[in-house]
């Protein structure tokens, strides 16, 4: 089997030589993950569950993670895994390695998101109550961390009312750390759109900030910390040298 | 220059949600609910196997087709000589064989060994073709003869030899299968085997223990078994329990010889269901080989009930089916609904659809998109 170089690409950081023996002995390590990675997807191909099996186990916390911050909703969250692997089962056999196999895993991820929310805007929906304990048990939660559950629950509110479009981007780049270009492999939109969906996502998000009392209160927080810090140098500024 | 109080707040919150650990589910049962395949492969996973494959596979069927056409006119021998001069005779590791590998034994036996799991051995000019080769192998018997030692296991049926539309499957034994003309032999010197038609659990299954023989139709509803006490026929659609005709198969040729008769089998009072336990739910593979004759019945109904002036028309919903334990479907749900002549067309498409038989049934949704 020929390992392409498309899945899980090396990074050797420089072009120039390595310059001593510990760095060359690094390569084939890395080349080793590649290769299992690559054989793993083939294996999958394949029809081979025990592979099927193990690239759920290694992918398993990145896909809950990225589905839960498109999300927001923790009680969605095992339904809309399971679809997930689910999908990757059923289309595994369309990846090519024509890009690095986290983008397609993310690409199908975010597909598989957008769809459960289309679907779920289609059909009537019974309000449940806000959820602010985001799947902690509140009860026994300190002072602090119950703030900290309460400010995160409300910063998913923010991003639920954001368009897809903006939210993926803003999940992808600002949560998932992913650059701009392998953003837009993952939505499939040019780099600059993504670079104006990202401004436009930042934008629209600090207006919201102030609707929501949990985040309001960090900026309020932030400005008073701010004016106090301006008095302070304003005074220094004053007294004589 | 000064970030304004908002926006080091948004920051500070970016840095909070990043700083989240990773959510913990129950993964095991989601790994449960994934994996639970028992019986991955018959004839409907090997049709969406294909169907992966679609036209590099065409291709390469209608080349083989041909090839073994145009061999087939020259020489009546199944296995033409310049094919197997190729292949080697030294063992083959099994798990490094890709679904759709076919193989083909020359003048000496070829071995094929899945290590800790089981090993089978192609006879000298036979061929086979590898059609599951994940947990449970499943290998296609296209002529000659194959002879396999499988280790036991609890899974029930981790090794399977197809031979047209008989399907000999094991749990922990050592057989031997022939394929001569137009029928299937099989021979068991250990352990137990059922003989079944392939994709089906309702028509008549045989089983073999130790030291039995039986003579089946390409098939596998008809045969003759032979041999020990312990040979056994089954109906298993009746669930009722029957002596079959003792007429020994040829070993060597051309369609069964009638023989003289022997001892009758003894009749097993073991249900069928013992020998091949029903899984709780369909596995994977037997859902998503539905759903994938679903989609195209849905894509045909939405093509044909919709009108189009030359503009894209689609339409998203989910499509919820609960399927019985016996592979039929209960009830089908549009949400949000289609159009009602799409439904109709879709409804009476999909009650002709069958999955796999388990104990359970499923019920599953997915979301469907469709245009024209």
């Amino acid at each position: 089997m020929v390992a392409s170089p498309q899945i899980g690409r090396v990074s050797f950081g420089r072009s120039e030589p390595p310059p001593d023996h510990r760095q060359v002995n690094v390569v084939p390590v890395k080349l080793r993950a590649v290769t299992d990675l690559t054989d793993l997807v083939e294996r999958c191909k394949a029809g081979d569950s025990l592979a099927f099996r193990e690239m759920f186990r290694s992918h398993r916390a990145d896909v809950a993670r990225l589905v839960l911050r498109m999300t927001g909703r923790p009680a969605d969250l095992e339904d809309l895994v399971q679809d997930v692997f689910l999908q990757v089962y059923r289309s595994i056999k369309d990846f090519r390695g024509q890009s690095r196999f986290s983008t397609w895993l993310y690409r199908l991820t975010v597909n598989v998101v957008l769809m459960h929310r289309r679907a779920a805007r289609s059909r009537p929906v019974l309000q449940a109550a806000p959820d602010d304990s985001f799947g902690a048990d509140v009860r026994d939660l300190p002072d602090d961390q119950l703030a900290r559950a309460r400010r995160i629950a409300a910063f998913y509110r923010l991003l639920d009312r954001m368009s897809d479009k903006k939210r993926a981007v803003f999940v992808l780049h600002e949560l998932e750390g992913l650059a701009p270009s392998e953003v837009a492999k993952v939505v499939g939109a040019p780099v600059l759109t993504v670079r104006t969906r990202l401004f436009y996502a930042r934008r629209e998000l600090l207006e919201l900030l102030r609707e929501e009392p949990a985040l309001e209160f960090v900026a309020r927080e932030l400005r008073a910390e701010q004016l106090h810090s301006e008095s302070a140098e304003a005074l220094t500024e004053r007294e004589p040298t | 220059m000064e970030r304004r109080p908002e926006e080091r707040a948004l920051d500070r919150m970016i840095l909070e949600l990043r700083e989240q650990p990773n959510p913990v589910l129950d993964w095991e049962r989601i790994e449960t609910r994934l994996l639970r395949e028992p019986r991955p492969e018959r004839k409907s996973a090997a049709r969406s196997f294909l169907n992966r494959l679609r036209l590099p596979a065409a291709g390469l069927v209608a080349v083989a087709a041909v090839a073994t056409l145009v061999m087939a006119r020259q020489q009546p021998v199944p296995v033409p000589a310049r094919q197997t001069a190729k292949l080697s005779s030294a063992p083959v590791n099994g798990d490094q064989l890709a679904l759709g590998t076919r193989i083909t034994a020359g003048n000496q036996p070829l071995v094929v060994d899945h290590p800790g799991r089981a090993h089978w051995t192609l006879e000298p000019h036979a061929t086979a073709l590898v059609t599951n080769a994940g947990e449970f192998l499943t290998v296609k018997l296209e002529s000659g003869a194959l002879s396999a030692v499988v280790v036991p296991n609890p899974k029930p049926e981790t090794f399977a030899v197809e031979v047209e539309g008989t399907r000999v499957a094991v749990h922990g034994t050592a057989f031997r299968v022939e394929r001569v003309a137009e029928r299937v032999q099989v021979e068991v010197s250990e352990g137990t085997v059922a003989v079944e038609p392939s994709g089906t659990h309702s028509a008549p299954a045989f089983l073999l223990r130790r030291d039995s023989r039986g003579d089946f139709a390409l098939d596998g509803h008809t045969g003759s078994v032979e041999g020990n006490a312990s040979a056994v026929v089954a109906d298993s659609g009746s669930k009722s329990h029957r002596t079959v005709a003792t007429a020994l198969p040829s070993t060597h040729g051309h369609g069964p010889t009638p023989a003289a008769p022997r001892a009758k089998p003894e009749v097993s009072s073991e249900p069928v269901a013992q020998v091949q336990a029903l899984p709780v739910q369909p596995s994977i593979s037997d859902i998503e080989s539905g759903v994938s004759s679903a989609l195209v019945l849905m894509n045909r109904c939405f093509h044909d009930q919709t009108r189009s002036t030359g503009n894209r028309v689609s339409a998203s919903t989910g499509l919820t089916l609960s399927v019985a334990g016996d592979g039929t479907i209960q009830s089908v749900t549009f949400a949000p609904p289609l159009a009602p002549a799409v439904e109709d067309c879709a409804v009476t498409g999909l009650r002709s659809l069958t999955f796999a038989h388990s104990v359970e049934g499923v019920t599953f949704t997915r979301l469907l998109e469709l245009s024209r």
